[in-house]
Protein backbone atom coordinates (compact mmCIF):
# COMPACT_ATOMS: atom_id res chain seq x y z
CA UNK A 1 0.00 0.00 0.00
CA UNK A 2 2.86 2.64 1.23
CA UNK A 3 5.00 1.36 -1.92
CA UNK A 4 1.92 1.89 -4.60
CA UNK A 5 1.56 5.01 -2.95
CA UNK A 6 4.85 6.06 -3.34
CA UNK A 7 5.44 5.18 -6.56
CA UNK A 8 2.53 6.45 -8.42
CA UNK A 9 1.76 9.21 -5.66
CA UNK A 10 1.92 12.05 -8.70
CA UNK A 11 -1.04 10.58 -10.34
CA UNK A 12 -2.88 10.19 -7.05
CA UNK A 13 -2.65 13.57 -6.67
CA UNK A 14 -3.32 14.53 -10.18
CA UNK A 15 -6.45 12.24 -10.00
CA UNK A 16 -7.65 14.09 -6.36
CA UNK A 17 -7.09 17.66 -8.44
CA UNK A 18 -8.82 16.68 -10.97
CA UNK A 19 -11.61 15.38 -9.53
CA UNK A 20 -12.15 18.37 -7.21
CA UNK A 21 -11.87 20.87 -10.26
CA UNK A 22 -14.67 18.20 -12.34
CA UNK A 23 -16.82 19.14 -9.61
CA UNK A 24 -17.41 23.15 -10.75
CA UNK A 25 -18.13 21.79 -13.96
CA UNK A 26 -20.66 18.68 -12.39
CA UNK A 27 -22.40 21.85 -10.24
CA UNK A 28 -23.53 23.65 -13.72
CA UNK A 29 -23.83 20.71 -15.55
CA UNK A 30 -26.52 19.95 -13.04
CA UNK A 31 -28.78 23.38 -14.30
CA UNK A 32 -27.58 22.59 -18.16
CA UNK A 33 -25.27 24.83 -18.16
CA UNK A 34 -21.76 23.22 -20.46
CA UNK A 35 -19.32 25.37 -18.84
CA UNK A 36 -15.76 26.31 -20.80
CA UNK A 37 -14.49 28.99 -18.52
CA UNK A 38 -12.52 26.54 -16.40
CA UNK A 39 -9.47 27.13 -17.93
CA UNK A 40 -9.74 30.99 -17.23
CA UNK A 41 -10.92 30.86 -14.00
CA UNK A 42 -8.04 28.25 -12.66
CA UNK A 43 -5.54 30.69 -14.63
CA UNK A 44 -6.85 33.64 -12.54
CA UNK A 45 -6.29 31.59 -9.29
CA UNK A 46 -2.93 30.15 -10.22
CA UNK A 47 -1.32 33.39 -11.35
CA UNK A 48 -2.69 34.87 -8.45
CA UNK A 49 -1.74 32.57 -6.02
CA UNK A 50 1.89 32.44 -7.68
CA UNK A 51 2.62 35.84 -7.53
CA UNK A 52 1.91 36.05 -3.78
CA UNK A 53 3.78 33.45 -2.69
CA UNK A 54 6.44 34.02 -4.84
CA UNK A 55 6.72 38.06 -4.62
CA UNK A 56 4.78 39.16 -2.31
CA UNK A 57 5.69 36.19 0.58
CA UNK A 58 2.85 35.04 1.74
CA UNK A 59 1.84 31.78 2.89
CA UNK A 60 0.09 29.37 1.55
CA UNK A 61 -3.62 29.29 2.78
CA UNK A 62 -4.08 33.18 2.63
CA UNK A 63 -2.93 33.13 -0.98
CA UNK A 64 -5.17 29.81 -1.47
CA UNK A 65 -7.99 31.98 0.21
CA UNK A 66 -6.97 35.47 -2.53
CA UNK A 67 -7.20 32.79 -5.24
CA UNK A 68 -10.66 31.89 -5.12
CA UNK A 69 -12.18 35.19 -4.31
CA UNK A 70 -10.11 36.53 -7.14
CA UNK A 71 -11.62 33.65 -9.15
CA UNK A 72 -15.05 33.57 -7.78
CA UNK A 73 -15.32 37.48 -8.90
CA UNK A 74 -14.07 36.87 -12.38
CA UNK A 75 -17.15 33.99 -12.09
CA UNK A 76 -19.23 36.61 -11.07
CA UNK A 77 -18.19 39.20 -13.86
CA UNK A 78 -18.31 36.99 -16.32
CA UNK A 79 -21.38 34.95 -15.52
CA UNK A 80 -23.72 37.97 -14.71
CA UNK A 81 -22.41 39.32 -18.74
CA UNK A 82 -22.62 35.92 -19.99
CA UNK A 83 -25.41 33.89 -18.82
CA UNK A 84 -28.40 35.21 -20.42
CA UNK A 85 -26.89 33.75 -22.95
CA UNK A 86 -29.22 30.41 -24.19
CA UNK A 87 -27.34 26.85 -24.92
CA UNK A 88 -24.48 26.91 -27.17
CA UNK A 89 -23.96 30.74 -26.96
CA UNK A 90 -23.16 30.75 -23.10
CA UNK A 91 -20.51 27.60 -24.51
CA UNK A 92 -19.01 29.62 -26.73
CA UNK A 93 -18.76 32.49 -24.60
CA UNK A 94 -17.27 31.14 -21.82
CA UNK A 95 -14.88 29.34 -24.23
CA UNK A 96 -14.32 32.62 -25.75
CA UNK A 97 -13.06 33.97 -22.24
CA UNK A 98 -10.97 31.47 -21.72
CA UNK A 99 -9.27 31.90 -24.67
CA UNK A 100 -8.39 35.60 -23.99
CA UNK A 101 -7.10 35.19 -20.70
CA UNK A 102 -4.83 32.20 -22.24
CA UNK A 103 -3.88 34.81 -24.52
CA UNK A 104 -3.62 37.64 -21.60
CA UNK A 105 -1.34 34.97 -19.90
CA UNK A 106 1.11 34.29 -22.98
CA UNK A 107 1.69 38.26 -23.44
CA UNK A 108 1.66 39.58 -20.18
CA UNK A 109 5.64 38.55 -19.82
CA UNK A 110 6.01 40.52 -16.47
CA UNK A 111 3.72 38.61 -14.19
CA UNK A 112 3.03 35.23 -16.25
CA UNK A 113 6.62 34.47 -17.46
CA UNK A 114 4.87 34.31 -21.08
CA UNK A 115 5.41 31.25 -23.33
CA UNK A 116 7.95 30.24 -21.04
CA UNK A 117 6.19 29.79 -18.12
CA UNK A 118 6.89 30.14 -14.24
CA UNK A 119 9.54 28.17 -13.02
CA UNK A 120 10.35 27.11 -9.70
CA UNK A 121 7.26 27.61 -8.05
CA UNK A 122 7.75 26.44 -4.45
CA UNK A 123 5.82 22.93 -4.17
CA UNK A 124 2.78 23.23 -1.75
CA UNK A 125 0.36 21.22 -2.24
CA UNK A 126 0.36 18.15 -0.48
CA UNK A 127 -1.77 15.12 -0.83
CA UNK A 128 -3.51 14.92 2.79
CA UNK A 129 -4.84 18.67 1.38
CA UNK A 130 -6.19 17.43 -1.47
CA UNK A 131 -8.16 14.29 -0.11
CA UNK A 132 -9.40 16.45 2.90
CA UNK A 133 -10.89 19.05 0.02
CA UNK A 134 -12.16 16.52 -2.25
CA UNK A 135 -14.24 14.98 0.83
CA UNK A 136 -15.43 18.72 2.33
CA UNK A 137 -16.44 19.42 -1.55
CA UNK A 138 -18.13 16.17 -2.03
CA UNK A 139 -19.66 16.69 1.21
CA UNK A 140 -20.87 20.26 0.08
CA UNK A 141 -22.35 19.20 -3.30
CA UNK A 142 -23.61 16.34 -1.66
CA UNK A 143 -25.62 18.62 1.12
CA UNK A 144 -26.50 21.55 -1.66
CA UNK A 145 -27.91 18.51 -3.66
CA UNK A 146 -30.02 17.57 -0.74
CA UNK A 147 -30.88 21.22 -0.01
CA UNK A 148 -34.06 23.03 -1.07
CA UNK A 149 -30.83 24.34 -3.47
CA UNK A 150 -30.60 21.11 -5.07
CA UNK A 151 -34.52 20.70 -5.48
CA UNK A 152 -34.13 24.20 -7.38
CA UNK A 153 -31.77 22.90 -9.53
CA UNK A 154 -33.35 20.17 -10.49
CA UNK A 155 -36.37 21.63 -11.69
CA UNK A 156 -34.16 24.22 -13.25
CA UNK A 157 -32.55 21.47 -15.46
CA UNK A 158 -36.17 20.03 -16.08
CA UNK A 159 -37.71 23.53 -17.36
CA UNK A 160 -36.41 26.49 -16.05
CA UNK A 161 -39.49 28.81 -17.58
CA UNK A 162 -41.79 27.09 -15.42
CA UNK A 163 -39.39 27.77 -12.40
CA UNK A 164 -39.42 31.85 -13.41
CA UNK A 165 -42.79 32.10 -13.95
CA UNK A 166 -43.76 30.35 -10.79
CA UNK A 167 -41.91 33.51 -9.65
CA UNK A 168 -38.04 32.33 -8.82
CA UNK A 169 -35.27 34.54 -10.06
CA UNK A 170 -33.38 31.65 -11.73
CA UNK A 171 -30.90 34.12 -13.30
CA UNK A 172 -29.74 35.18 -9.99
CA UNK A 173 -29.57 31.37 -9.03
CA UNK A 174 -27.15 30.48 -11.88
CA UNK A 175 -25.10 33.33 -11.20
CA UNK A 176 -24.37 31.67 -7.68
CA UNK A 177 -24.19 28.79 -9.23
CA UNK A 178 -21.41 29.76 -11.78
CA UNK A 179 -19.85 31.32 -9.03
CA UNK A 180 -19.76 28.83 -6.60
CA UNK A 181 -17.72 26.76 -9.74
CA UNK A 182 -15.62 29.80 -10.16
CA UNK A 183 -14.48 28.95 -6.85
CA UNK A 184 -13.49 25.43 -6.94
CA UNK A 185 -11.90 26.50 -10.38
CA UNK A 186 -9.51 29.26 -9.02
CA UNK A 187 -8.82 26.79 -5.66
CA UNK A 188 -8.34 24.30 -8.37
CA UNK A 189 -5.59 26.06 -10.03
CA UNK A 190 -3.80 27.82 -7.02
CA UNK A 191 -3.19 23.91 -5.92
CA UNK A 192 -2.23 23.06 -9.51
CA UNK A 193 0.47 25.63 -9.83
CA UNK A 194 1.67 24.59 -6.61
CA UNK A 195 1.48 21.23 -7.36
CA UNK A 196 3.26 20.77 -10.75
CA UNK A 197 6.03 23.55 -9.42
CA UNK A 198 5.48 24.81 -13.05
CA UNK A 199 3.05 26.80 -15.08
CA UNK A 200 2.71 27.81 -18.79
CA UNK A 201 -0.47 29.83 -20.40
CA UNK A 202 -1.27 26.17 -22.38
CA UNK A 203 -2.29 24.47 -19.16
CA UNK A 204 -5.33 26.76 -19.22
CA UNK A 205 -6.70 26.63 -22.45
CA UNK A 206 -9.47 24.97 -24.43
CA UNK A 207 -8.14 21.40 -23.72
CA UNK A 208 -7.90 22.69 -19.69
CA UNK A 209 -11.38 23.77 -19.96
CA UNK A 210 -12.72 20.60 -22.17
CA UNK A 211 -11.01 17.68 -20.02
CA UNK A 212 -12.53 18.94 -16.84
CA UNK A 213 -15.85 19.39 -17.87
CA UNK A 214 -15.70 15.66 -20.01
CA UNK A 215 -14.97 14.51 -16.73
CA UNK A 216 -18.49 14.49 -15.26
CA UNK A 217 -19.81 13.94 -18.45
CA UNK A 218 -17.81 10.42 -19.05
CA UNK A 219 -18.02 9.58 -15.26
CA UNK A 220 -22.07 10.41 -15.39
CA UNK A 221 -23.31 13.98 -15.05
CA UNK A 222 -26.38 13.07 -13.05
CA UNK A 223 -24.39 10.74 -10.04
CA UNK A 224 -22.76 12.83 -7.24
CA UNK A 225 -19.97 9.93 -7.92
CA UNK A 226 -19.51 10.75 -11.98
CA UNK A 227 -16.74 13.70 -11.47
CA UNK A 228 -14.12 11.31 -9.67
CA UNK A 229 -14.69 8.38 -11.63
CA UNK A 230 -14.78 10.60 -15.05
CA UNK A 231 -11.29 12.65 -13.37
CA UNK A 232 -9.94 9.23 -12.50
CA UNK A 233 -10.26 7.47 -15.90
CA UNK A 234 -8.95 10.51 -17.64
CA UNK A 235 -5.80 11.63 -15.54
CA UNK A 236 -5.33 7.81 -15.16
CA UNK A 237 -5.41 6.41 -18.72
CA UNK A 238 -2.52 8.39 -20.47
CA UNK A 239 -0.55 7.53 -17.33
CA UNK A 240 -1.35 4.08 -18.24
CA UNK A 241 -0.48 4.35 -22.15
CA UNK A 242 2.11 6.30 -21.85
CA UNK A 243 4.32 3.48 -23.14
CA UNK A 244 3.31 5.09 -26.65
CA UNK A 245 2.87 8.36 -27.28
CA UNK A 246 0.61 7.80 -30.69
CA UNK A 247 -1.08 5.11 -29.79
CA UNK A 248 -2.36 6.93 -26.42
CA UNK A 249 -4.13 9.60 -28.60
CA UNK A 250 -5.71 6.73 -30.43
CA UNK A 251 -6.73 4.32 -27.62
CA UNK A 252 -7.74 7.56 -25.24
CA UNK A 253 -10.51 8.63 -28.13
CA UNK A 254 -11.83 4.98 -28.73
CA UNK A 255 -12.11 4.65 -25.13
CA UNK A 256 -13.81 7.77 -24.75
CA UNK A 257 -16.23 7.32 -27.83
CA UNK A 258 -17.07 3.71 -26.17
CA UNK A 259 -18.01 5.05 -23.53
CA UNK A 260 -20.09 8.03 -24.82
CA UNK A 261 -21.59 5.32 -27.37
CA UNK A 262 -22.49 2.38 -25.18
CA UNK A 263 -22.37 4.37 -21.63
CA UNK A 264 -25.06 6.91 -22.29
CA UNK A 265 -25.61 7.15 -18.23
CA UNK A 266 -21.90 7.70 -18.33
CA UNK A 267 -19.40 5.37 -16.54
CA UNK A 268 -21.54 5.26 -13.52
CA UNK A 269 -23.74 2.51 -15.23
CA UNK A 270 -21.61 0.12 -15.85
CA UNK A 271 -22.79 -1.95 -12.96
CA UNK A 272 -26.13 -1.69 -13.96
CA UNK A 273 -25.36 -2.70 -17.56
CA UNK A 274 -23.30 -5.07 -17.31
CA UNK A 275 -26.20 -7.30 -14.58
CA UNK A 276 -28.64 -6.39 -17.60
CA UNK A 277 -26.79 -7.80 -20.08
CA UNK A 278 -25.67 -10.98 -17.99
CA UNK A 279 -29.34 -11.19 -16.95
CA UNK A 280 -30.44 -10.91 -20.84
CA UNK B 1 0.10 48.91 -48.25
CA UNK B 2 -3.10 49.14 -47.86
CA UNK B 3 -4.45 47.09 -50.58
CA UNK B 4 -1.91 44.77 -49.10
CA UNK B 5 -2.71 44.60 -45.99
CA UNK B 6 -6.82 44.06 -47.39
CA UNK B 7 -5.65 40.90 -49.51
CA UNK B 8 -3.64 39.76 -46.60
CA UNK B 9 -6.84 40.17 -44.42
CA UNK B 10 -8.94 38.21 -47.02
CA UNK B 11 -7.13 35.62 -47.64
CA UNK B 12 -6.90 34.65 -44.18
CA UNK B 13 -10.57 35.48 -43.77
CA UNK B 14 -11.27 33.16 -46.90
CA UNK B 15 -9.60 29.98 -45.85
CA UNK B 16 -12.16 30.76 -41.93
CA UNK B 17 -14.91 31.64 -43.92
CA UNK B 18 -14.94 27.79 -45.67
CA UNK B 19 -14.06 26.20 -42.82
CA UNK B 20 -16.86 27.50 -40.62
CA UNK B 21 -19.05 27.76 -43.48
CA UNK B 22 -18.99 23.78 -43.19
CA UNK B 23 -19.00 23.84 -39.70
CA UNK B 24 -22.02 25.59 -39.40
CA UNK B 25 -23.93 23.78 -42.29
CA UNK B 26 -24.19 20.91 -40.15
CA UNK B 27 -25.08 23.00 -37.10
CA UNK B 28 -27.73 24.52 -39.10
CA UNK B 29 -29.42 21.21 -40.26
CA UNK B 30 -28.72 19.41 -37.61
CA UNK B 31 -28.34 20.72 -34.69
CA UNK B 32 -25.09 19.75 -33.79
CA UNK B 33 -21.85 20.69 -32.86
CA UNK B 34 -18.89 18.60 -35.10
CA UNK B 35 -16.01 19.62 -32.81
CA UNK B 36 -13.85 16.74 -35.11
CA UNK B 37 -14.09 19.69 -37.52
CA UNK B 38 -10.78 20.31 -36.90
CA UNK B 39 -9.14 17.37 -37.25
CA UNK B 40 -10.56 16.74 -40.36
CA UNK B 41 -8.92 19.93 -41.73
CA UNK B 42 -6.19 18.79 -40.44
CA UNK B 43 -6.71 15.63 -42.83
CA UNK B 44 -8.11 17.29 -46.05
CA UNK B 45 -4.09 19.17 -46.13
CA UNK B 46 -2.40 15.59 -45.27
CA UNK B 47 -4.33 14.21 -47.98
CA UNK B 48 -3.62 17.26 -50.68
CA UNK B 49 0.00 17.11 -49.44
CA UNK B 50 0.46 13.43 -50.58
CA UNK B 51 -1.20 13.84 -53.54
CA UNK B 52 0.86 16.36 -54.60
CA UNK B 53 3.96 14.40 -53.44
CA UNK B 54 3.76 10.77 -54.24
CA UNK B 55 1.05 11.42 -57.64
CA UNK B 56 2.82 15.08 -58.30
CA UNK B 57 -0.66 16.16 -59.42
CA UNK B 58 -1.87 19.45 -59.98
CA UNK B 59 -2.90 21.66 -57.37
CA UNK B 60 -6.42 21.90 -57.88
CA UNK B 61 -6.83 18.24 -58.41
CA UNK B 62 -4.91 18.27 -55.05
CA UNK B 63 -7.73 20.22 -53.37
CA UNK B 64 -11.03 17.88 -54.87
CA UNK B 65 -8.90 15.01 -53.62
CA UNK B 66 -8.37 16.00 -50.37
CA UNK B 67 -11.95 17.47 -50.27
CA UNK B 68 -13.27 13.95 -51.01
CA UNK B 69 -10.92 12.44 -48.49
CA UNK B 70 -12.22 14.70 -45.60
CA UNK B 71 -16.12 14.56 -46.97
CA UNK B 72 -16.10 10.78 -46.17
CA UNK B 73 -14.57 11.66 -42.64
CA UNK B 74 -17.12 13.99 -42.22
CA UNK B 75 -19.64 11.29 -43.21
CA UNK B 76 -17.56 8.67 -40.96
CA UNK B 77 -18.42 11.15 -38.03
CA UNK B 78 -22.10 11.04 -39.07
CA UNK B 79 -22.10 6.89 -38.93
CA UNK B 80 -19.79 6.91 -36.27
CA UNK B 81 -20.72 9.34 -33.78
CA UNK B 82 -23.78 11.48 -34.48
CA UNK B 83 -26.39 8.81 -35.50
CA UNK B 84 -26.21 6.09 -32.96
CA UNK B 85 -26.22 9.04 -30.12
CA UNK B 86 -29.14 11.07 -32.01
CA UNK B 87 -31.17 7.51 -32.51
CA UNK B 88 -30.55 6.95 -28.61
CA UNK B 89 -31.69 10.43 -28.01
CA UNK B 90 -28.83 11.37 -26.02
CA UNK B 91 -28.04 14.94 -24.53
CA UNK B 92 -26.39 16.84 -26.99
CA UNK B 93 -23.02 17.14 -24.53
CA UNK B 94 -22.23 13.63 -25.48
CA UNK B 95 -22.45 14.69 -29.28
CA UNK B 96 -19.66 16.75 -28.57
CA UNK B 97 -18.03 14.77 -26.28
CA UNK B 98 -17.96 12.22 -28.74
CA UNK B 99 -17.12 14.21 -31.94
CA UNK B 100 -14.14 15.47 -29.41
CA UNK B 101 -13.19 11.63 -28.80
CA UNK B 102 -12.77 11.23 -32.96
CA UNK B 103 -10.84 14.10 -33.30
CA UNK B 104 -8.26 12.79 -30.83
CA UNK B 105 -8.49 9.53 -32.80
CA UNK B 106 -7.92 10.85 -35.84
CA UNK B 107 -5.35 13.42 -34.86
CA UNK B 108 -3.33 10.23 -33.12
CA UNK B 109 -3.78 8.44 -36.63
CA UNK B 110 -1.90 11.47 -38.36
CA UNK B 111 0.55 11.41 -35.66
CA UNK B 112 1.66 7.70 -36.33
CA UNK B 113 1.08 7.77 -39.92
CA UNK B 114 2.70 11.31 -40.86
CA UNK B 115 4.85 11.59 -38.13
CA UNK B 116 4.72 14.93 -36.03
CA UNK B 117 7.29 17.04 -37.78
CA UNK B 118 6.09 20.28 -39.49
CA UNK B 119 6.31 19.47 -43.34
CA UNK B 120 5.40 21.99 -46.06
CA UNK B 121 3.86 21.79 -49.58
CA UNK B 122 6.72 21.40 -52.61
CA UNK B 123 7.56 24.69 -54.06
CA UNK B 124 5.76 25.30 -56.95
CA UNK B 125 5.16 28.22 -59.48
CA UNK B 126 2.40 29.55 -58.06
CA UNK B 127 3.86 29.74 -54.14
CA UNK B 128 6.46 32.17 -55.53
CA UNK B 129 4.65 34.18 -58.00
CA UNK B 130 3.35 37.48 -56.97
CA UNK B 131 1.45 40.36 -58.96
CA UNK B 132 2.19 44.23 -58.81
CA UNK B 133 -0.86 46.56 -58.15
CA UNK B 134 -1.42 50.12 -57.68
CA UNK B 135 2.17 49.39 -56.28
CA UNK B 136 1.49 46.31 -53.81
CA UNK B 137 3.40 43.42 -54.19
CA UNK B 138 0.23 40.69 -53.74
CA UNK B 139 1.28 37.41 -53.43
CA UNK B 140 -0.59 35.12 -56.34
CA UNK B 141 -0.77 31.96 -54.00
CA UNK B 142 -3.45 34.42 -52.19
CA UNK B 143 -5.65 35.79 -55.04
CA UNK B 144 -5.66 32.18 -55.86
CA UNK B 145 -6.90 31.20 -52.14
CA UNK B 146 -9.77 34.21 -52.09
CA UNK B 147 -11.05 32.93 -55.93
CA UNK B 148 -10.95 28.95 -54.79
CA UNK B 149 -13.21 29.87 -51.82
CA UNK B 150 -15.05 32.33 -53.09
CA UNK B 151 -15.33 29.53 -56.23
CA UNK B 152 -16.61 27.03 -53.03
CA UNK B 153 -18.96 29.06 -51.31
CA UNK B 154 -20.55 29.49 -54.78
CA UNK B 155 -21.13 25.93 -55.47
CA UNK B 156 -22.63 25.55 -51.82
CA UNK B 157 -24.68 28.05 -52.45
CA UNK B 158 -25.99 26.84 -56.01
CA UNK B 159 -26.34 23.37 -54.26
CA UNK B 160 -28.55 24.70 -51.45
CA UNK B 161 -30.77 26.39 -53.79
CA UNK B 162 -30.86 24.82 -57.19
CA UNK B 163 -30.62 21.20 -56.60
CA UNK B 164 -33.05 18.46 -55.59
CA UNK B 165 -30.39 17.94 -52.63
CA UNK B 166 -29.97 21.64 -51.41
CA UNK B 167 -33.85 21.52 -50.96
CA UNK B 168 -33.75 18.26 -49.22
CA UNK B 169 -31.25 19.76 -46.95
CA UNK B 170 -33.22 22.96 -46.41
CA UNK B 171 -36.33 20.73 -45.77
CA UNK B 172 -34.44 18.78 -43.00
CA UNK B 173 -32.78 22.03 -41.46
CA UNK B 174 -36.70 23.77 -41.08
CA UNK B 175 -37.59 20.37 -39.34
CA UNK B 176 -36.44 16.74 -39.84
CA UNK B 177 -40.26 15.82 -38.55
CA UNK B 178 -41.58 17.72 -41.30
CA UNK B 179 -38.75 16.21 -44.01
CA UNK B 180 -40.03 12.68 -43.05
CA UNK B 181 -43.15 13.57 -43.62
CA UNK B 182 -43.21 15.01 -46.90
CA UNK B 183 -40.50 12.02 -48.05
CA UNK B 184 -37.46 13.21 -47.79
CA UNK B 185 -35.00 10.65 -47.04
CA UNK B 186 -33.63 12.71 -43.58
CA UNK B 187 -30.68 9.72 -43.02
CA UNK B 188 -29.41 10.44 -46.56
CA UNK B 189 -29.75 14.06 -46.37
CA UNK B 190 -27.72 14.01 -42.97
CA UNK B 191 -25.01 11.94 -44.90
CA UNK B 192 -24.88 14.62 -47.47
CA UNK B 193 -24.68 17.48 -45.19
CA UNK B 194 -21.59 15.71 -43.17
CA UNK B 195 -19.82 15.04 -46.15
CA UNK B 196 -20.24 18.31 -47.67
CA UNK B 197 -18.86 19.98 -44.38
CA UNK B 198 -16.02 17.63 -44.30
CA UNK B 199 -15.20 18.53 -47.54
CA UNK B 200 -15.14 21.81 -47.30
CA UNK B 201 -12.84 21.41 -44.38
CA UNK B 202 -10.45 19.26 -46.28
CA UNK B 203 -10.18 21.89 -49.33
CA UNK B 204 -9.90 24.95 -46.54
CA UNK B 205 -7.05 22.67 -44.88
CA UNK B 206 -5.01 22.16 -48.69
CA UNK B 207 -5.63 26.38 -49.21
CA UNK B 208 -4.26 26.86 -45.50
CA UNK B 209 -1.21 24.81 -45.50
CA UNK B 210 -0.65 26.47 -48.98
CA UNK B 211 -0.75 30.23 -47.53
CA UNK B 212 0.98 29.16 -44.31
CA UNK B 213 3.20 26.63 -45.71
CA UNK B 214 2.92 23.87 -43.08
CA UNK B 215 0.88 21.36 -42.20
CA UNK B 216 1.48 19.43 -38.68
CA UNK B 217 -0.92 17.08 -37.07
CA UNK B 218 -2.07 19.47 -34.81
CA UNK B 219 -2.74 22.11 -37.07
CA UNK B 220 -6.58 21.41 -36.80
CA UNK B 221 -6.67 22.80 -32.78
CA UNK B 222 -6.13 26.65 -33.86
CA UNK B 223 -8.84 26.39 -36.88
CA UNK B 224 -11.36 24.97 -34.55
CA UNK B 225 -11.39 27.86 -32.04
CA UNK B 226 -11.28 30.19 -35.78
CA UNK B 227 -13.95 28.57 -36.46
CA UNK B 228 -16.20 28.83 -33.51
CA UNK B 229 -15.34 32.32 -33.20
CA UNK B 230 -16.75 32.92 -36.96
CA UNK B 231 -19.84 30.92 -35.76
CA UNK B 232 -21.22 32.92 -33.18
CA UNK B 233 -20.07 36.36 -35.47
CA UNK B 234 -22.43 34.83 -38.47
CA UNK B 235 -25.09 33.22 -35.98
CA UNK B 236 -24.83 29.38 -35.30
CA UNK B 237 -26.64 27.90 -38.22
CA UNK B 238 -26.15 30.97 -40.76
CA UNK B 239 -23.98 30.10 -43.79
CA UNK B 240 -24.32 33.56 -45.37
CA UNK B 241 -23.53 34.82 -42.38
CA UNK B 242 -20.34 32.40 -41.99
CA UNK B 243 -19.30 33.95 -45.27
CA UNK B 244 -19.69 37.28 -43.64
CA UNK B 245 -17.89 36.40 -40.22
CA UNK B 246 -14.80 34.71 -41.75
CA UNK B 247 -14.04 38.05 -43.79
CA UNK B 248 -14.71 40.06 -41.18
CA UNK B 249 -12.33 38.07 -38.51
CA UNK B 250 -9.53 37.65 -41.23
CA UNK B 251 -9.89 41.61 -41.73
CA UNK B 252 -10.02 42.51 -38.38
CA UNK B 253 -6.76 39.97 -37.35
CA UNK B 254 -4.45 41.46 -39.60
CA UNK B 255 -5.44 44.84 -38.98
CA UNK B 256 -4.87 43.97 -34.96
CA UNK B 257 -1.72 43.02 -36.14
CA UNK B 258 -0.92 46.26 -37.91
CA UNK B 259 -2.54 47.86 -34.78
CA UNK B 260 -0.90 46.42 -31.55
CA UNK B 261 1.80 43.53 -32.80
CA UNK B 262 0.95 40.08 -33.39
CA UNK B 263 0.78 39.18 -29.48
CA UNK B 264 -3.14 39.72 -29.48
CA UNK B 265 -3.87 38.34 -32.81
CA UNK B 266 -5.82 35.49 -31.31
CA UNK B 267 -7.39 37.51 -28.53
CA UNK B 268 -9.26 39.99 -30.99
CA UNK B 269 -11.94 37.69 -32.53
CA UNK B 270 -12.67 36.17 -28.87
CA UNK B 271 -12.68 39.14 -27.77
CA UNK B 272 -14.65 40.64 -30.62
CA UNK B 273 -17.19 37.24 -29.53
CA UNK B 274 -17.87 38.45 -26.29
CA UNK B 275 -18.85 42.10 -27.09
CA UNK B 276 -20.67 40.98 -30.05
CA UNK B 277 -22.83 38.51 -27.68
CA UNK B 278 -23.17 40.85 -24.74
CA UNK B 279 -24.96 43.38 -27.30
CA UNK B 280 -26.63 40.85 -29.58
CA UNK B 281 -27.07 38.00 -27.93
CA UNK B 282 -27.71 35.39 -30.61
CA UNK B 283 -24.68 36.85 -32.90
CA UNK B 284 -24.36 39.18 -35.70
CA UNK B 285 -26.76 38.00 -37.91
CA UNK B 286 -30.27 36.74 -37.89
CA UNK B 287 -31.40 33.64 -35.69
CA UNK B 288 -31.13 30.05 -36.21
CA UNK B 289 -34.74 30.53 -35.03
CA UNK B 290 -35.96 32.85 -37.79
CA UNK B 291 -33.09 31.47 -40.40
CA UNK B 292 -31.21 28.08 -40.78
CA UNK B 293 -28.85 27.16 -43.70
Amino acid sequence: MIDFFHAYHNVIDLCLLNSVLAFGCFLLLGVNLFSLATGGLMAVGAYLSIWLTMQQGWSFAPALAAAVAAASLAAFGLGSLVLRLRGDYFTMATLAFTEVIRIIALNWDSATGGALGVFGIPKLTETWQLVLLLALVIYLVWAVRRSAIGERMRAVAADELAVSTAGHDVARFKLALFTASGAIAGLGGGLAAHLNMFVAPGDFGFLRSVDTVIAPVLGGAWNIAGPVIGATILTVLPEALRFSAQMREILIGVAMLGAVLFLPAGLVSLPTVWRRRVAS
Amino acid sequence: MLLQQLVNGLSLGAVYAVFAIGFTLVFGVMNVLNLSQGAVFMWGAYVGLEVVRKLALPLPLAILAAAGAAGLLGVLSEVLVFRPLQRRGAHRWMGMVGSLALARILIGLAQEIFGTQVVRYPDNALAGAAVELFGARLQLLQIVAIGAALAMVIALAALLRFTNLGRAIRTVAFSETVARLVGVPVDRVRLATFFVSGALAGGAGVLWSLLFQSVSPFMGDGILLKGLTVLILGGLGNVLGALVGGLLLGLVEVASVVAVGSGYRDAVGFGLVLLILLTRPTGLFATRETKRA
